[in-house]
């Protein structure tokens, strides 16, 4: 049994926030969370760090959340922010009226514009339809959202913090009414253990109300699914969003060596419900060409959804939902908070910890803001240079992962799933999407021992039906025939078959 | 450099070179026309014709009605595998099995794989599983991890030899140094490996890997194989280079990594194309064509968000309906329906609704040959190329 004073269910962007500003305030807590990190909207999102413009002129209260923190997170996370700035493009036939709106209403929130002449705007990024109208310039950057969890939970780490993935909550103990603790287990042993703590957090976003709903309480949720599509290529090295009310298709955001684009948004009423519908891929992709018209000859190698934990509203469009957040005290010994946006997620842990401290009886003062996320000079980021430097070893060659990054990681995390490889590394995000690397990795993860050649085959074959899940929406043109390949090399040349 | 062929060829795989083989051997002049190496470098090596079944020539017959063997027939089918042994063994690279028996080969995750006619390198990788088996494996190779295998068989070793290079060609281009596989040989005399049988990834060599493997094998005194890996597949460059050498002996011109840019056309004939070069452009003119360009994954097709075209003459194509019904869910259930896509052709190889009359279509592009769904994509380069380089090359 583990004894602690706040247990935190949730290892998204939110509940690692809270790990980091807990311990930056030395208050012992656990971390509870079912899959890796950032396994659920965090992962799933499109990996903006939002300058509030695209809320500017519905939801002003989120967008002034969203410039502030903007600015601290760039200053603190220069390792997984990347200051790429955004437009907002307006195209032939999108309202002038709107646009006027926007400028307005991003100077009431404190949100930097400038307005560019179109062949400004394409000095900046020469893909952009040349047809446009006008751009307005916007501080929007892009941001690694698993990064961003990982340096986060090192703050915990170093002070101390219980950091529990892979274990899902089964139970909420409750004595005399009140929540003591939490009985989570293990994916893979099914070992179950209890954890006691004075307060719980709920922060499991999209599963937030099944976590409630344990300790006999709920949280009024909207959950809302969004999906997105990744590109082979970076056409854009800066966030392009359409000028226009919120709709289908209209951001696409430059990350690593690719870029993402989406979103669309459809009510759904499980937050594992997460299939993309092949219609979804033809609206944004559609949608993304008109912005970049190179969109439409270029491959695309994956696609996946998220669903939003949105604050409850009644009725009406999800995207006329508030991106704000609310902290709910279940007077039972838990808290809950609910929507919010990863732009957001510091000042969500800053203001329930608060809560925290306040109820905790302390005088501790955040200090997030301020100080710059530990561990940040230990990643190697991207430099070509590095990787290159062994590439004798390489096993992932569209991301230039070797051999030696396999083992380290693997030995480093203890782990044996390939996913949390895939996230420490990148390997298998490129082109190929694994199709020839998650066969070498998983051949030096049982030659290192990690697991026995018959899990290994097990896990290549729940790999492969994930990545064809992920792809088959998307799959024409380039990605079609490298699909075919892949094909060829697991069912032809390796004899794997359907299980009987 | 340009020229005038009885027959243009279009396509450099498996299918397009045995029509060009056909056809020379016939006394026809001979173009090939090709965008670079074919998919078949990237294969096991394998003749695959027909998995189901223990006779893939019987198997034909209860195969689908517009299953492109038809076009061909059983007889017609096993003469052309027949022509393909006798140009393998012409070239150094022989070729072993039957056309009325599947066989099983070992893959490097320790599953089998069936096919028909297999490189003479993998004649022993079918065996009883009681059998012991010691698979040899190189130091830091990354395409072949040797446990896949042995924690399959009960009776099974493993050695690791260092040939200083980890890349599959790498060490193919070793076992072209006659030292070097004097070395391997001592070294695996040195091993006392019990009395069964030796399994080796595909690396014997880059061209003539059946002598090695059975040198070997004679100095051993043990049946040795090799295993296919992963592209870069040593089997199938081998059977690439040993096809192109056979073209290149029959005086066949190779127009390599050019792609069509232009065809000409009056009525109903093709009369020429052009290519684009690295210098000048080509004009290529000949009296018949054959389309050999495979399918999505060799570019003969090439499909857009709900559609499909054929990418050298636009001919109509034939999809099984929008995308949502092109796949299934399960990635290994096999033959997803965009399988089926492809040129239907009349029974002349002729593409039907289409005004022209000197075009034929062979490989893998012909519609409703599925050929993952049935295993047969060389069964059908080879059988459907020599069927239309048959009709076409007939006299008028």
């Amino acid at each position: 049994m583990i004894k602690t004073d706040v247990i935190i269910i949730g290892g998204g962007s939110t509940g690692c926030g809270i790990a980091r500003d807990l311990a930056l305030r030395d208050i012992p807590h656990c971390l509870i969370e079912k899959g890796d990190f950032a396994a659920g909207a965090t992962g799933a999102c499109h990996g903006l760090l939002h300058s509030g413009g695209r809320y500017a002129v519905n939801d002003p209260e989120a967008a002034a959340e969203c410039i502030s923190e903007n600015m601290i997170l760039r200053k603190i996370g220069v390792k997984c922010v990347e200051q790429t700035g955004g437009l907002f493009v307006r195209l032939p036939g999108d309202s002038k009226r709107f646009r006027d709106m926007f400028l307005k209403s991003c100077e009431e929130t404190g949100i930097s514009t400038e307005v560019l002449s179109p062949s400004r705007a394409l000095d900046l990024v020469p893909n952009l339809n040349p047809s446009l109208e006008e751009a307005i310039k916007v501080p929007d950057c892009s941001i690694d959202p698993f990064r961003l969890c990982m340096l986060n939970i090192i703050s915990s780490q170093k002070r101390g913090g219980e950091i529990l993935t892979h274990n899902r909550v089964i139970d909420i103990i409750r004595e005399h009414g009140r929540c003591v603790g939490v009985k989570v287990q293990e994916e893979s042993t099914s070992e179950v253990r209890e954890i006691r703590g004075r307060i719980i957090i709920n922060a499991a976003g999209a599963w937030g109300d099944k976590i409630a709903s344990l300790a006999g309480s709920g949280v009024p949720m909207t959950l809302s699914k969004g999906s997105i599509i990744i590109t082979n290529h970076r056409l854009t090295n800066m966030v392009i969003n359409r000028l226009r009310p919120s709709s289908d298709g209209d951001i696409i955001v430059p990350n690593e060596a690719v870029c993402l684009a989406g979103t669309t948004s459809i009510t759904v009423n499980d937050p594992d419900e997460s299939e993309v519908d092949p219609a979804e891929v033809d609206v944004i992709a559609t949608q993304a060409q008109l912005m970049l018209p190179d969109f439409g000859n270029t491959r695309l190698i994956r696609t996946y959804a998220g669903v939003r934990p949105l604050l409850k509203a009644d009725g009406g469009d999800d995207r006329e939902i508030s991106r704000g957040f609310r902290i709910i005290d279940h007077e039972n010994g838990m808290l809950s908070i609910m929507g919010g946006k990863l732009t957001t997620y510091r000042l969500m842990a800053e203001k329930i910890s608060d809560r925290v401290v306040e109820i905790l009886g302390l005088k501790t003062r955040c200090r997030t803001a301020e100080l710059p996320l530990e561990g940040q000079e230990e990643l190697s980021g991207y430099p070509l240079s590095k990787r290159l430097k062994t590439l004798e070893n390489i096993v992932c060659e569209c991301e230039l992962v070797t051999a030696d990054d396999v083992e380290r990681v693997a030995m480093e995390i203890g782990t044996r799933r390939i996913g949390d490889i895939q996230h420490r590394t990148r390997l298998g995000m490129g082109p190929c999407q694994g199709g020839f690397c998650t066969y070498r990795a998983l051949g030096i993860m049982q030659e290192t021992g990690k697991m026995t050649p018959e899990e290994s085959m097990q896990v290549l074959r729940e790999f492969l039906q994930r990545r064809f899940r992920g792809i088959k929406p998307a799959l024409w043109g380039d990605q079609l025939r490298e699909e075919q390949l892949v094909e060829s090399i697991y069912l032809g040349i390796l004899g794997m078959e359907q299980e009987q | 450099m340009s020229g005038t062929y009885d027959v243009v060829i279009i396509g450099g795989g498996m299918s397009g070179m045995m029509a060009a083989i056909a056809l020379t051997d016939m006394g026809r002049k001979i173009a090939v026309v090709s965008r670079g190496d074919p998919v078949c470098c990237l294969s096991t090596g394998c003749i695959d014709v027909l998995a189901n079944g223990n006779d893939p020539l019987e198997g034909i017959g209860s195969l689908p009605d517009n299953h492109p063997y038809h076009l061909v027939g059983k007889d017609a089918v096993k003469a052309s595998l027949e022509m393909f042994k006798a140009v393998m063994s012409e070239e150094g690279g022989a070729y072993v099995g039957d056309a009325h028996a599947n066989r099983r080969i070992l893959t490097p995750l320790g599953r089998h794989k069936v096919t028909c006619l297999v490189p003479g390198t993998m004649e022993f990788a079918d065996f009883h599983s009681d059998e012991y088996i010691h698979v040899i494996s190189f130091n830091k190779m990354k395409d072949f991890y040797p446990n896949y295998i042995t924690s399959n068989y009960k009776n099974a070793g493993c050695s690791i030899f260092d040939a200083g290079i980890s890349t599959t060609i790498g060490i193919a281009e070793r076992f072209e140094n006659r030292q070097f596989l004097e070395g391997f040989i001592s070294w695996l005399k040195g091993l006392d490996i019990p009395e069964g049988r030796i399994a080796i990834p595909a690396v014997l060599g880059m061209h003539f890997a059946v002598d090695v493997c059975n040198e070997i094998s004679v100095e051993l005194g043990r049946n040795v194989f090799e295993i296919p890996t992963l592209p870069p597949s040593m089997p199938g460059l081998r059977l690439f280079g040993a096809l192109k050498n056979a073209l290149l002996k029959r005086g066949v011109d190779l127009y390599w990594g050019k792609e069509i840019y232009s065809v000409e056309k009056s009525g109903s004939q093709i009369e020429a194309v052009t290519l684009a070069g690295a210098g000048r452009s080509a004009r290529v003119q000949g009296n018949a064509f054959i389309l050999a360009t495979g399918s999505f994954v060799s570019g003969g097709l090439h499909a857009s968000m709900d559609t499909a075209r054929e990418t050298v003459f636009d001919l109509p194509v034939y999809l099984p309906g929008k995308r949502k019904s092109w796949f299934n869910d399960d990635f290994f259930a096999p033959g997803h329906a965009i399988e089926k896509s492809g040129i239907c052709v009349d029974q002349s190889f002729r593409p039907v609704d289409t005004e022209i009359d000197n075009l034929f279509v062979c490989g893998s592009i012909l519609a409703f040959s599925e050929v993952m769904k049935y295993s047969c994509g060389h069964g059908i380069a080879i059988a459907t190329g020599v069927a239309a380089a048959n009709v076409c090359g007939e006299p008028v």
